[in-house]
């Protein structure tokens, strides 16, 4: 078993007079892909700023890489810089997460807050662009972007510092289905390579191929954890955390019925489950 | 419908009765509203439009029922460019923004600016850092200027770095002539009267003289204004407003001012979207023309939400930026290339206000 990147314990944190997260405990193994799955509110995206160090726990312990993630942590420039550096976060809303006048300036901001000089900033932003596909975008306005393209911008422009661990804010909200097919491509093909990712979504489609763990939120806590394939055939859970619906349909030379259950597509096809 | 207004097909979408595909019409067609008398019709518009001064939203333009079938025996769906429902025509044009498309234009005007940023043109060949010291030196040479032979001549020039440039001129003229020369103009109309010197007209009922000395200030003030301007708008005009923000930095201009600029450019797009969107759903939920004093409230109540909605992106952004390693220093990057070009372009910049200084010791 490798060490844990984080280590959660009965943690508390209020929004705005609310409970968003109320005695939430769990560990996350250097190198696992998870899902967090949950219903609007479940504490999904509470989590990761929670995990990306820009909120804190108002009771309950939490650790990163073996040390406590406080905000007094953070005051320390070397602690601030060494943790950014390890964790990425991608917000859900690219409009928030792209605040660079250039695509090229958006995937240059991460290195250079961090001091890297500027040849080596030169070729990582290259090195991003070529494998985002995104060349030929490098001088337009984020604005100016289709929302995959932005998207795309956006992961480009955490993962140009190489981060050890990638939290992902619901990647495919929003997207076309072409857009969507492209940057779970992306998710599944490029960022398999030794790093911990970490996405919410509610998008139960695209479990299988992102992820090989998934962790079930509902009310500000875990309510179920285990192998994809495991959560996806527990109906009774899916249900009772809002994330199935039973609808009218039919398999081939079947009659139509109805009942719960998600689709979900892997790398072998479609999987109804 | 305005825009069809005295056409053959904004006269056919107004007489010809609306039909749903699909829909069999009746003998005598389908009309929107009840089929109750003509009277009570009547009277609701009459209520309708005492209170709000424009058309009725079920009425059409002359108080009577607008069809949405034809008669029998006539095509269903929409023949003949007709069929469609009068839109309530709006008298005011005092609001603010009288439609989302007013944003949703001004959107488009920015974009058509970067895509002249983009042409294939003189200005649009230099390098930005150029550009923005050359601007400024022309701005300075302008205002320098004793002589309004020379401030022709230069304005001149600034049209014909517009032209090599792929500039329209008609777009100068509309953005940047007009306009300072409205503003400027208001400022030097009292000069002619008030200034002492050589009398050069007399107004024939006020018997107000006009002079020399007057004149030429009124035109040094318009003429200094414009050129200045002109050399500004094509800066912009010329360089995308990122590289222009870049070269600020890259000559000096403190990073907070830049940052600041750079947000307020990226993110105004972003709130005026969100704007647009807000009065569209309003529009989309809204039955029928609003009172003077309700549109304010409505206004007043949108402003609040936009602005809260502002703060909220506001705290977002810095999240977003502390999660990538801010800590309250921006630092960016120039990805610039000055070449020999470029250094002969700032040499000529420089030479206009240096003549300029060397003629008028």
């Amino acid at each position: 078993m490798n060490d844990p990147v984080f280590a959660l314990t009965d943690i508390d944190y209020d929004y705005r007079d609310q409970p968003a997260l109320a005695g939430l405990s769990l560990t996350v193994q250097s190198g696992e892909r998870i899902a967090l799955i949950g219903p609007n509110g479940s504490g999904k995206s509470t989590l990761l700023r929670l995990l990306s160090g820009l909120t804190f726990a108002a009771s309950g312990r939490a650790e990163a890489f073996g040390a406590p993630l406080t905000e007094a942590r953070f005051e320390d420039e070397q602690a601030h810089y060494a943790f950014r550096r390890r964790v990425g976060l991608v917000f859900q809303n690219p409009d928030i997460q792209l605040f660079n006048p250039t695509v090229f300036d958006e995937i240059a901001f991460g290195p250079l807050q961090l001091g890297w000089d500027k040849p080596r900033i030169r070729l990582a932003i290259e090195q991003q662009l070529e494998r985002f596909e995104l060349t030929h975008l490098k001088d337009r306005a984020p604005h100016r972007l289709s929302g995959g393209e932005k998207k795309r911008v956006a992961l480009a422009s955490v993962l140009v510092t190489e981060p050890d661990v990638l939290l992902l804010d619901e990647p495919t909200a929003a997207l076309d289905p072409q857009s969507r097919d492209k940057l779970v491509h992306f998710l599944a093909g490029h960022l398999g390579e030794g790093r911990t990712v970490i996405t919410a979504t509610h998008d139960l489609d695209i479990l299988t191929a992102i992820s090989t763990r998934s962790v079930v939120m509902a009310g500000g806590h875990v309510v179920g954890d285990g192998p994809v394939h495991d959560i996806l055939h527990d109906t009774d859970l899916l249900r009772r955390a809002r994330l199935t619906h039973a609808h009218v349909h039919h398999h081939a030379n079947g009659s139509p019925h109805a009942h719960h259950h998600v689709h979900a597509l892997d790398r072998d096809g479609h999987v109804h489950g | 419908m305005d825009g069809e207004k005295g056409t053959a097909a904004g006269a056919n979408a107004r007489n010809t009765p609306l039909c749903p595909a699909g829909h069999l019409p009746l003998k005598g067609g389908d009309w929107l509203g009840s089929p109750a008398s003509e009277k009570s019709d009547k009277e609701a518009y009459e209520h309708v439009a005492s209170e709000n001064t424009s058309e009725s939203p079920i009425l059409g333009s002359n108080g009577t029922r607008d069809s949405i079938s034809p008669l029998e025996g006539e095509m269903a769906g929409r023949p003949e460019g007709g069929g469609q429902l009068q839109a309530p025509r709006r008298k005011s044009n005092r609001r603010l923004f009288r439609t989302p498309s007013h944003l949703l234009h001004a959107l488009t005007h920015a974009m058509e600016a970067e895509e002249l940023a983009d042409r294939n043109g003189l200005l649009q060949g230099l390098d930005p850092r150029a550009k923005v010291a050359g601007a400024m030196l022309m701005v300075i040479a302008a205002t320098m200027l004793h002589s309004l032979i020379g401030l022709a001549l230069l304005f001149g020039f600034a049209v014909l770095l517009a032209l090599a440039s792929q500039i329209p001129l008609m777009r100068l003229l509309k953005q940047v002539w007009l306009g300072v020369l409205a503003f400027t103009g208001v400022i030097a109309l009292p000069s002619p009267f008030l200034v002492p010197g050589k009398v050069v007209a007399t107004l024939p009922v006020l018997d107000w003289t006009v002079s020399e000395q007057g004149l030429r200030s009124a035109g040094f003030l318009i003429g200094r204004a414009e050129t200045a301007a002109t050399f500004a708008a094509l800066l912009v005009l010329t360089t995308s407003w990122p590289h222009v923000m870049k070269a600020m930095r890259a000559l000096g201009v403190p990073v907070a001012v830049v940052a600041v600029l750079g947000m307020t450019h990226r993110y105004i797009f972003v709130l005026m979207t969100t704007a647009a969107q807000m009065m569209e759903a309003r529009r989309a939920r809204q039955l029928g023309p609003l009172k003077a004093a309700d549109q304010r409230r409505l206004i007043a109540g949108s402003a609040g939400v936009l602005m809260s909605k502002t703060l909220a992106i506001a705290g977002d952004v810095h999240m977003a930026m502390i999660a990538r390693g801010y800590r309250g220093e921006i630092r960016l990057i120039d990805d610039f290339q000055f070449r020999a070009r470029d250094g002969v372009s700032l040499l000529l910049a420089l030479l206009v206000p240096a003549t300029i200084f060397w003629m008028q010791r």
